[in-house]
């Protein structure tokens, strides 16, 4: 238990707001344009599918440092 | 509590061939899809039998996404997209059979007695991944040549569109470029890894409380059908980013070029995100 185990701890911690504010109004969105739009739901599905994606990268960065701190270091 | 290793761990050595565990579930994913496309494609007939409709509706699925975003060149890059998507698929959900990353020989890491298994998940492993992401940048690069020759290519990647600003915006544009390659990457990685390191920690937590209550038989099955979304999703997503990546080498035309290619194009509007997105 040393300060590796914070900072792990911080870096996933952090790094996950981010993502999950951005993650949530992207599906917030999709949801709502699908209401709006049922039939449009087939056209939405791909770009929200990729921008979930490009959103989701930044959490995995956080993730993977995090881990790199924890066992590589 | 749970081992965790972020390196694949050695099996043995065939030479100067290291064999690692995750270089064996690769193969095996490999296998089962060679095997799966002999059995279906020597009795495959117009009018599918059960077997081959289970078969094809992944094909379908995806196919039918490729033609609805790829724009009019969708036919050339379909095969790749597809082959990406089954292979990662296959991959993934080999990775959640009983038995893989458990069964494995007693060895020892750092004076701790530890499991080193026998078949670990392929894209648990970094090299793999990375391996199929240098795949679709050679792939997207490829295509860009093919579709706008040499010239027309290293034009649109060396030269901004104010020439003054060539300086400042072709080295963000070659950053981009190669930050494709880290991202889908470290994506798939991190997702699969992750997902490896979130099953073994549950099924750690649950039995460590077995004897107040039961869970252990429940909880990691409700997280296995989740690692199988994600699987899933994460198989959807590499192929689809490989595709938008190919979609926009191919049509990367200058707005006073020649826009009268995709005038009629809607869908492809819809897939091509912005310039710069990594």
């Amino acid at each position: 238990m040393d300060l590796h185990t914070l900072a792990a701890g911080l870096a996933m911690g952090l790094g996950g707001i981010g993502p999950g504010i951005g993650l949530g109004i992207g599906f917030s969105k999709a949801m709502e344009a699908i209401g709006r739009n049922p039939e449009a739901s087939g056209t939405i599905f791909v770009p929200y599918i990729l921008g979930l994606a490009l959103t989701e990268a930044i959490g995995i960065y956080a993730l993977v440092v995090s881990l790199i701190i924890l066992f590589a270091s | 509590m749970v081992h965790v290793e972020i390196k694949a761990e050695e099996l043995f050595a065939i030479g100067p061939l290291i064999v690692t565990n995750s270089m064996v579930g690769v193969l095996l994913a490999s296998a089962v899809l060679l095997l799966a496309a002999w059995w279906f494609t020597r009795r495959s007939a117009v009018v599918p039998s059960r077997g081959q409709s289970v078969i094809e509706l992944p094909i379908e699925f995806l196919a039918g996404v490729v033609r609805g975003t790829g724009g009019k060149r969708w036919r050339q890059f379909a095969p790749f997209v597809l082959a990406i998507f089954l292979y990662v698929l296959v991959a993934n959900w080999l990775s959640l059979l009983p038995g893989v990353g458990t069964i494995g020989l007693a060895g020892e890491v750092e004076g701790e007695k530890v499991i080193v298994p026998f078949v670990r998940a392929g894209a648990a492993d970094l090299n793999f991944t990375l391996g199929l992401a240098l795949v679709s940048f050679v792939a997207f690069i490829a295509f860009g040549l093919r579709a706008n020759g040499l010239r027309g290519y290293l034009k649109e990647l060396l030269i901004a569109e104010p020439a003054y600003m060539t300086p400042l915006l072709t080295p963000i544009h070659l950053i981009s470029e190669l930050s494709r390659v880290i991202s889908l990457s470290m994506r798939l990685f991190g997702n699969v890894f992750a997902g490896e390191v979130l099953l073994a920690t549950m099924l750690a937590l649950t039995t460590a409380t077995v004897f107040i209550l039961p869970l252990a038989f429940v909880v990691p099955g409700i997280f296995l059908g989740l690692e199988l979304l994600f699987g899933l999703v994460q198989a959807l997503v590499f192929a689809l980013l490989s595709m938008t990546y190919i979609t926009l080498a191919i049509a990367e035309h200058r707005q006073h070029g020649s826009s009268d290619d995709h005038s009629g194009d809607a869908p492809e509007q819809g897939a091509a995100p912005a310039h710069g997105s990594a």
